[in-house]
Protein backbone atom coordinates (compact mmCIF):
# COMPACT_ATOMS: atom_id res chain seq x y z
CA UNK A 1 0.00 0.00 0.00
CA UNK A 2 1.37 3.94 -0.72
CA UNK A 3 1.80 5.77 2.40
CA UNK A 4 2.59 9.20 1.35
CA UNK A 5 5.19 11.30 3.12
CA UNK A 6 7.74 13.94 2.70
CA UNK A 7 11.38 14.72 3.61
CA UNK A 8 12.57 17.96 4.80
CA UNK A 9 16.42 18.32 5.09
CA UNK A 10 17.39 21.37 7.63
CA UNK A 11 20.52 21.37 5.78
CA UNK A 12 19.63 22.27 2.60
CA UNK A 13 16.80 24.55 3.27
CA UNK A 14 17.80 28.38 3.67
CA UNK A 15 14.18 29.16 4.81
CA UNK A 16 13.32 31.06 1.69
CA UNK A 17 9.59 30.29 2.17
CA UNK A 18 9.49 29.32 -1.99
CA UNK A 19 7.00 26.54 -0.40
CA UNK A 20 4.91 28.97 1.64
CA UNK A 21 4.08 31.37 -1.28
CA UNK A 22 3.86 28.22 -3.74
CA UNK A 23 1.45 26.51 -1.29
CA UNK A 24 -0.92 29.73 -0.73
CA UNK A 25 -1.05 30.21 -5.05
CA UNK A 26 -1.78 26.50 -5.01
CA UNK A 27 -4.31 26.43 -2.42
CA UNK A 28 -6.36 29.18 -2.70
CA UNK A 29 -5.33 30.73 0.56
CA UNK A 30 -6.74 34.22 0.48
CA UNK A 31 -4.87 37.00 0.87
CA UNK A 32 -5.07 38.43 4.64
CA UNK A 33 -3.24 41.77 4.97
CA UNK A 34 -1.36 43.51 7.76
CA UNK A 35 -3.99 43.79 10.72
CA UNK A 36 -5.31 40.34 10.08
CA UNK A 37 -1.91 38.79 9.67
CA UNK A 38 -1.11 40.87 13.02
CA UNK A 39 -4.33 38.81 15.06
CA UNK A 40 -2.79 35.61 13.81
CA UNK A 41 -5.73 34.50 11.48
CA UNK A 42 -3.46 34.35 8.30
CA UNK A 43 -4.01 31.33 6.53
CA UNK A 44 -1.40 29.43 5.69
CA UNK A 45 -1.25 25.38 4.99
CA UNK A 46 2.64 25.64 5.88
CA UNK A 47 4.80 28.05 7.29
CA UNK A 48 8.23 28.40 8.59
CA UNK A 49 8.62 27.08 12.20
CA UNK A 50 11.15 28.23 14.83
CA UNK A 51 13.27 26.19 16.85
CA UNK A 52 15.33 27.67 19.47
CA UNK A 53 18.62 26.11 20.87
CA UNK A 54 21.61 26.99 22.46
CA UNK A 55 23.83 28.62 20.21
CA UNK A 56 27.22 26.81 19.92
CA UNK A 57 30.48 28.72 17.76
CA UNK A 58 28.83 30.28 14.60
CA UNK A 59 25.57 29.15 14.82
CA UNK A 60 22.90 31.38 16.10
CA UNK A 61 20.23 29.97 18.53
CA UNK A 62 17.03 29.74 16.75
CA UNK A 63 16.69 27.44 13.45
CA UNK A 64 13.70 27.37 11.18
CA UNK A 65 11.76 24.81 9.18
CA UNK A 66 8.81 24.32 6.88
CA UNK A 67 6.21 22.97 8.95
CA UNK A 68 3.48 21.70 6.84
CA UNK A 69 0.86 19.19 8.18
CA UNK A 70 2.19 16.07 9.79
CA UNK A 71 -0.02 13.78 8.35
CA UNK A 72 0.65 11.35 11.51
CA UNK A 73 -0.29 7.73 11.23
CA UNK A 74 -1.99 8.01 14.41
CA UNK A 75 -3.46 11.84 14.06
CA UNK A 76 -4.80 13.25 17.26
CA UNK A 77 -7.15 16.19 15.22
CA UNK A 78 -8.64 12.78 13.73
CA UNK A 79 -9.75 11.42 16.97
CA UNK A 80 -11.37 14.00 18.61
CA UNK A 81 -13.31 15.91 15.45
CA UNK A 82 -17.17 15.22 16.22
CA UNK A 83 -18.60 14.99 12.64
CA UNK A 84 -15.80 13.10 11.28
CA UNK A 85 -14.70 16.36 8.92
CA UNK A 86 -10.96 15.29 9.10
CA UNK A 87 -10.05 11.39 8.42
CA UNK A 88 -7.03 9.85 7.46
CA UNK A 89 -7.42 7.68 4.10
CA UNK A 90 -5.93 4.27 3.21
CA UNK A 91 -2.67 5.82 1.60
CA UNK A 92 -1.92 8.16 4.98
CA UNK A 93 -3.24 11.30 4.12
CA UNK A 94 -5.35 13.08 6.96
CA UNK A 95 -8.11 15.05 4.76
CA UNK A 96 -10.20 17.61 5.88
CA UNK A 97 -13.99 18.14 4.41
CA UNK A 98 -14.46 21.84 5.09
CA UNK A 99 -18.30 21.49 3.94
CA UNK A 100 -18.68 19.01 7.08
CA UNK A 101 -16.72 20.91 9.32
CA UNK A 102 -19.06 22.77 12.06
CA UNK A 103 -16.04 25.09 13.68
CA UNK A 104 -15.64 23.81 16.83
CA UNK A 105 -11.43 23.70 16.71
CA UNK A 106 -11.49 20.45 18.98
CA UNK A 107 -8.59 19.74 16.38
CA UNK A 108 -6.84 22.83 16.21
CA UNK A 109 -6.35 22.40 19.68
CA UNK A 110 -5.64 18.70 19.64
CA UNK A 111 -2.55 19.18 17.18
CA UNK A 112 0.69 19.44 18.76
CA UNK A 113 1.91 20.80 15.48
CA UNK A 114 -0.53 23.59 15.24
CA UNK A 115 -1.14 23.23 11.92
CA UNK A 116 -4.39 23.39 11.59
CA UNK A 117 -6.04 27.05 10.96
CA UNK A 118 -9.38 28.36 12.00
CA UNK A 119 -10.73 30.39 8.76
CA UNK A 120 -11.97 33.56 10.35
CA UNK A 121 -13.35 35.34 7.43
CA UNK A 122 -14.69 34.10 3.34
CA UNK A 123 -11.54 34.60 1.36
CA UNK A 124 -11.52 37.64 -0.55
CA UNK A 125 -9.04 38.56 -3.27
CA UNK A 126 -8.24 41.57 -5.00
CA UNK A 127 -8.29 42.12 -9.00
CA UNK A 128 -6.65 40.71 -10.81
CA UNK A 129 -5.59 38.16 -8.03
CA UNK A 130 -9.32 36.52 -8.22
CA UNK A 131 -8.93 35.35 -11.49
CA UNK A 132 -5.55 33.29 -10.48
CA UNK A 133 -7.34 30.95 -8.53
CA UNK A 134 -6.97 27.27 -8.49
CA UNK A 135 -10.12 25.43 -9.68
CA UNK A 136 -9.20 22.20 -8.37
CA UNK A 137 -8.73 23.64 -5.06
CA UNK A 138 -12.34 24.98 -3.11
CA UNK A 139 -12.60 27.98 -1.64
CA UNK A 140 -13.03 27.57 2.00
CA UNK A 141 -16.46 29.15 4.09
CA UNK A 142 -16.00 30.98 6.79
CA UNK A 143 -16.22 29.67 10.10
CA UNK A 144 -14.44 26.09 9.29
CA UNK A 145 -10.67 24.66 10.16
CA UNK A 146 -8.06 24.11 7.38
CA UNK A 147 -5.16 22.31 6.58
CA UNK A 148 -2.68 20.89 4.58
CA UNK A 149 -3.82 18.14 2.07
CA UNK A 150 -0.35 16.87 0.76
CA UNK A 151 -1.85 18.41 -2.48
CA UNK A 152 -4.63 15.42 -3.10
CA UNK A 153 -5.99 17.47 -5.72
CA UNK A 154 -2.46 16.68 -7.73
CA UNK A 155 -2.79 12.97 -6.90
CA UNK A 156 -5.93 12.79 -7.94
CA UNK A 157 -5.13 14.61 -11.72
CA UNK A 158 -2.08 12.49 -12.02
CA UNK A 159 -3.77 9.17 -10.94
CA UNK A 160 -6.40 10.11 -13.72
CA UNK A 161 -3.76 10.76 -16.12
CA UNK A 162 -2.27 7.93 -15.74
CA UNK A 163 -5.55 5.51 -16.12
CA UNK A 164 -6.60 7.20 -19.04
CA UNK A 165 -3.51 6.42 -20.47
CA UNK A 166 -3.62 3.09 -19.43
CA UNK A 167 -0.36 2.65 -17.55
CA UNK A 168 0.98 2.83 -13.38
CA UNK A 169 1.78 6.10 -11.68
CA UNK A 170 5.14 7.41 -12.09
CA UNK A 171 6.91 7.73 -8.31
CA UNK A 172 7.77 11.45 -9.95
CA UNK A 173 3.90 12.55 -11.54
CA UNK A 174 2.95 13.64 -8.45
CA UNK A 175 4.42 16.11 -6.03
CA UNK A 176 2.82 19.05 -3.88
CA UNK A 177 3.62 22.59 -4.56
CA UNK A 178 5.80 23.27 -1.89
CA UNK A 179 8.06 20.36 -2.93
CA UNK A 180 7.99 21.42 -6.59
CA UNK A 181 8.40 25.09 -5.93
CA UNK A 182 11.43 24.41 -3.51
CA UNK A 183 14.92 26.10 -5.26
CA UNK A 184 17.23 24.07 -2.39
CA UNK A 185 15.47 20.87 -3.03
CA UNK A 186 15.55 20.38 0.38
CA UNK A 187 12.08 18.58 0.49
CA UNK A 188 11.53 15.01 -1.00
CA UNK A 189 7.83 13.54 -1.30
CA UNK A 190 6.90 10.28 -2.66
CA UNK A 191 6.29 6.85 -1.03
CA UNK A 192 7.83 5.48 2.18
CA UNK A 193 6.68 2.15 1.68
CA UNK A 194 8.19 1.46 -1.75
CA UNK A 195 12.08 0.76 -0.67
CA UNK A 196 13.05 2.43 -4.13
CA UNK A 197 11.92 5.79 -3.66
CA UNK A 198 14.36 8.59 -2.88
CA UNK A 199 11.58 9.78 0.16
CA UNK A 200 12.17 6.21 1.86
CA UNK A 201 15.90 6.42 1.07
CA UNK A 202 16.36 9.81 2.88
CA UNK A 203 13.78 8.65 5.63
CA UNK A 204 16.51 6.00 6.79
CA UNK A 205 19.27 8.94 7.13
CA UNK A 206 20.47 7.85 10.39
CA UNK A 207 19.73 12.32 10.60
CA UNK A 208 16.13 11.75 10.07
CA UNK A 209 13.69 12.54 12.88
CA UNK A 210 10.04 13.46 13.70
CA UNK A 211 9.01 16.40 15.66
CA UNK A 212 7.70 15.28 18.98
CA UNK A 213 8.30 11.94 18.09
CA UNK A 214 7.31 10.73 21.95
CA UNK A 215 3.77 11.67 21.22
CA UNK A 216 2.94 8.78 19.61
CA UNK A 217 1.59 10.83 16.71
CA UNK A 218 3.94 9.00 13.82
CA UNK A 219 4.25 11.88 11.66
CA UNK A 220 4.61 11.22 8.04
CA UNK A 221 6.75 14.56 7.53
CA UNK A 222 10.74 13.62 8.69
CA UNK A 223 13.25 16.34 9.10
CA UNK A 224 17.04 15.39 8.42
CA UNK A 225 18.68 17.44 10.98
CA UNK A 226 21.66 20.13 10.13
CA UNK A 227 25.00 18.13 9.98
CA UNK A 228 27.65 18.81 12.56
CA UNK B 1 -48.91 46.42 51.03
CA UNK B 2 -47.65 48.24 48.26
CA UNK B 3 -45.48 44.74 47.44
CA UNK B 4 -48.92 42.63 47.46
CA UNK B 5 -50.48 44.81 44.89
CA UNK B 6 -47.56 44.45 42.86
CA UNK B 7 -47.54 40.80 42.72
CA UNK B 8 -50.96 40.94 42.63
CA UNK B 9 -51.29 43.16 39.66
CA UNK B 10 -48.44 40.90 38.11
CA UNK B 11 -49.96 37.55 38.51
CA UNK B 12 -53.48 38.27 36.82
CA UNK B 13 -52.02 39.71 33.34
CA UNK B 14 -49.99 36.70 33.31
CA UNK B 15 -52.02 34.23 33.94
CA UNK B 16 -54.41 35.97 31.35
CA UNK B 17 -52.47 35.81 28.45
CA UNK B 18 -50.53 32.55 28.72
CA UNK B 19 -52.96 30.23 27.42
CA UNK B 20 -54.01 32.00 24.30
CA UNK B 21 -50.10 33.23 23.84
CA UNK B 22 -49.40 29.98 24.18
CA UNK B 23 -51.90 28.46 21.23
CA UNK B 24 -50.78 31.29 19.10
CA UNK B 25 -47.47 30.29 19.29
CA UNK B 26 -48.29 26.52 19.24
CA UNK B 27 -50.31 27.01 15.99
CA UNK B 28 -47.49 29.12 14.36
CA UNK B 29 -45.08 26.56 15.47
CA UNK B 30 -47.07 23.16 13.57
CA UNK B 31 -48.09 25.78 10.56
CA UNK B 32 -44.80 26.25 10.33
CA UNK B 33 -43.46 22.78 10.35
CA UNK B 34 -46.11 21.67 7.96
CA UNK B 35 -45.48 24.19 5.38
CA UNK B 36 -41.98 23.49 5.29
CA UNK B 37 -42.42 19.65 5.60
CA UNK B 38 -45.02 19.79 2.60
CA UNK B 39 -42.38 22.30 0.33
CA UNK B 40 -39.75 22.29 1.66
CA UNK B 41 -38.52 19.96 -1.18
CA UNK B 42 -39.72 22.63 -3.85
CA UNK B 43 -37.22 25.40 -2.65
CA UNK B 44 -34.20 23.05 -3.00
CA UNK B 45 -35.71 21.89 -6.22
CA UNK B 46 -37.36 24.75 -8.45
CA UNK B 47 -38.76 23.72 -11.49
CA UNK B 48 -36.73 24.09 -14.64
CA UNK B 49 -37.81 26.29 -17.72
CA UNK B 50 -35.42 25.39 -20.45
CA UNK B 51 -35.31 28.16 -23.49
CA UNK B 52 -36.48 24.92 -26.11
CA UNK B 53 -37.96 22.13 -25.37
CA UNK B 54 -35.50 19.68 -26.36
CA UNK B 55 -36.10 16.30 -27.74
CA UNK B 56 -33.05 13.82 -26.65
CA UNK B 57 -34.73 11.03 -28.24
CA UNK B 58 -35.08 12.56 -31.64
CA UNK B 59 -31.57 13.34 -31.53
CA UNK B 60 -30.11 10.58 -29.88
CA UNK B 61 -32.62 6.97 -31.27
CA UNK B 62 -33.51 8.62 -34.31
CA UNK B 63 -31.06 10.52 -35.83
CA UNK B 64 -27.94 8.68 -34.14
CA UNK B 65 -26.08 11.61 -32.62
CA UNK B 66 -23.67 10.60 -29.61
CA UNK B 67 -23.76 12.49 -26.31
CA UNK B 68 -19.99 13.80 -27.46
CA UNK B 69 -21.49 15.48 -30.16
CA UNK B 70 -23.20 18.32 -28.69
CA UNK B 71 -21.63 17.91 -25.14
CA UNK B 72 -18.02 18.27 -26.21
CA UNK B 73 -16.28 17.26 -23.03
CA UNK B 74 -18.40 14.52 -21.48
CA UNK B 75 -15.84 12.05 -21.97
CA UNK B 76 -12.35 14.47 -22.15
CA UNK B 77 -13.07 17.04 -19.35
CA UNK B 78 -14.32 17.95 -15.87
CA UNK B 79 -17.58 19.29 -17.17
CA UNK B 80 -18.98 17.98 -20.60
CA UNK B 81 -20.11 21.55 -21.66
CA UNK B 82 -23.36 22.31 -22.80
CA UNK B 83 -24.29 22.94 -26.47
CA UNK B 84 -23.61 26.55 -27.30
CA UNK B 85 -25.54 28.18 -30.39
CA UNK B 86 -22.72 27.04 -32.65
CA UNK B 87 -23.41 23.68 -31.45
CA UNK B 88 -26.98 23.90 -33.25
CA UNK B 89 -26.22 25.81 -36.25
CA UNK B 90 -24.22 22.49 -37.57
CA UNK B 91 -27.55 21.37 -38.42
CA UNK B 92 -30.16 24.02 -37.91
CA UNK B 93 -29.54 26.65 -40.06
CA UNK B 94 -32.41 25.74 -41.25
CA UNK B 95 -35.13 23.73 -40.17
CA UNK B 96 -34.74 19.74 -40.44
CA UNK B 97 -38.37 18.87 -39.65
CA UNK B 98 -41.91 20.60 -39.49
CA UNK B 99 -41.56 21.23 -35.51
CA UNK B 100 -43.13 24.25 -33.85
CA UNK B 101 -39.61 24.22 -30.83
CA UNK B 102 -38.00 23.80 -33.78
CA UNK B 103 -39.22 26.64 -35.71
CA UNK B 104 -38.55 28.50 -32.59
CA UNK B 105 -34.61 27.18 -32.10
CA UNK B 106 -33.87 28.35 -35.63
CA UNK B 107 -35.49 31.99 -35.33
CA UNK B 108 -33.08 32.11 -31.84
CA UNK B 109 -30.19 31.39 -33.80
CA UNK B 110 -30.77 33.72 -36.97
CA UNK B 111 -31.45 36.74 -34.33
CA UNK B 112 -28.05 35.49 -33.76
CA UNK B 113 -28.93 34.67 -29.66
CA UNK B 114 -28.16 31.14 -28.11
CA UNK B 115 -30.43 28.84 -26.23
CA UNK B 116 -29.52 30.08 -22.65
CA UNK B 117 -30.04 26.37 -21.34
CA UNK B 118 -30.33 25.88 -18.18
CA UNK B 119 -28.77 22.79 -16.39
CA UNK B 120 -30.01 19.55 -14.69
CA UNK B 121 -27.52 18.87 -12.01
CA UNK B 122 -25.57 21.16 -10.05
CA UNK B 123 -23.43 20.71 -7.97
CA UNK B 124 -22.28 22.43 -4.39
CA UNK B 125 -18.65 24.08 -4.64
CA UNK B 126 -17.23 21.26 -2.41
CA UNK B 127 -17.99 18.84 -4.63
CA UNK B 128 -15.06 18.18 -7.26
CA UNK B 129 -16.95 15.38 -9.51
CA UNK B 130 -14.85 15.06 -13.24
CA UNK B 131 -16.68 13.82 -16.00
CA UNK B 132 -13.69 12.47 -17.57
CA UNK B 133 -12.89 10.46 -15.08
CA UNK B 134 -16.19 8.81 -14.96
CA UNK B 135 -16.20 8.06 -18.33
CA UNK B 136 -13.10 7.70 -19.85
CA UNK B 137 -11.35 6.26 -17.32
CA UNK B 138 -13.89 4.24 -15.70
CA UNK B 139 -15.38 3.78 -18.93
CA UNK B 140 -19.21 4.31 -17.16
CA UNK B 141 -22.06 4.88 -18.95
CA UNK B 142 -23.81 8.52 -19.35
CA UNK B 143 -27.14 6.68 -18.09
CA UNK B 144 -25.72 5.35 -14.91
CA UNK B 145 -26.33 9.02 -13.49
CA UNK B 146 -28.37 10.68 -15.94
CA UNK B 147 -30.81 8.20 -16.27
CA UNK B 148 -32.80 7.61 -18.97
CA UNK B 149 -32.39 11.07 -20.38
CA UNK B 150 -31.28 10.00 -24.00
CA UNK B 151 -34.59 8.73 -24.76
CA UNK B 152 -36.79 11.31 -23.03
CA UNK B 153 -38.53 13.55 -25.34
CA UNK B 154 -39.23 16.63 -23.55
CA UNK B 155 -36.93 18.05 -21.03
CA UNK B 156 -37.06 17.21 -17.02
CA UNK B 157 -39.30 20.03 -15.02
CA UNK B 158 -37.76 19.26 -11.78
CA UNK B 159 -33.46 18.48 -11.42
CA UNK B 160 -32.88 15.45 -10.87
CA UNK B 161 -31.62 14.43 -7.59
CA UNK B 162 -28.01 12.72 -6.47
CA UNK B 163 -27.23 12.03 -3.51
CA UNK B 164 -23.94 11.64 -1.87
CA UNK B 165 -25.33 7.82 -0.85
CA UNK B 166 -26.27 7.62 -4.97
CA UNK B 167 -22.44 8.18 -5.67
CA UNK B 168 -21.06 5.73 -2.44
CA UNK B 169 -23.21 2.78 -2.99
CA UNK B 170 -21.81 2.80 -6.57
CA UNK B 171 -18.10 3.29 -5.38
CA UNK B 172 -18.47 0.96 -2.60
CA UNK B 173 -20.30 -1.60 -5.38
CA UNK B 174 -17.51 -1.11 -8.10
CA UNK B 175 -14.29 -1.17 -5.44
CA UNK B 176 -13.40 2.30 -6.02
CA UNK B 177 -12.26 4.73 -3.06
CA UNK B 178 -14.81 6.70 -0.64
CA UNK B 179 -12.27 8.98 1.28
CA UNK B 180 -13.21 12.18 1.07
CA UNK B 181 -10.58 13.27 0.09
CA UNK B 182 -11.37 11.40 -3.45
CA UNK B 183 -14.59 14.21 -4.09
CA UNK B 184 -14.41 16.40 -1.16
CA UNK B 185 -11.93 19.40 -1.04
Amino acid sequence: MTRWGMVIDLDRCTACQACVVACRVENNAPPSGPEFAHQGRDISWIRLGSIKHEEAGNRPGLSLAPLPCMHCENPPCVHVCPTHATTIDEEGMVAQVPARCIGCRYCTTACPYTVRQFNWRLGQWPAPLDQGRNPDVSIRPRGVVEKCTFCAHRLQRARDRARYEGRELEPDEYVPACVESCPAEAMFFGDLDDPHSEVARQAASPRAFRLMEELGTRPKVIYLSKGE
Amino acid sequence: MPESNRRASKEQPGSGFLAPCLATGLLFFVAGGAYGFLTGDNFRRQPIEQPIAFNHRLHVEEQGLDCEDCHPGCRSEVKPGIPDADTCLMCHAEAQGDSGEEARLVAMLARGESPAWRPLFRQPPHVFFSHRRHTAVAELDCGECHGDIGSSTTPPRLPDKLRMDDCRDCHLERGVSVSCSACHR
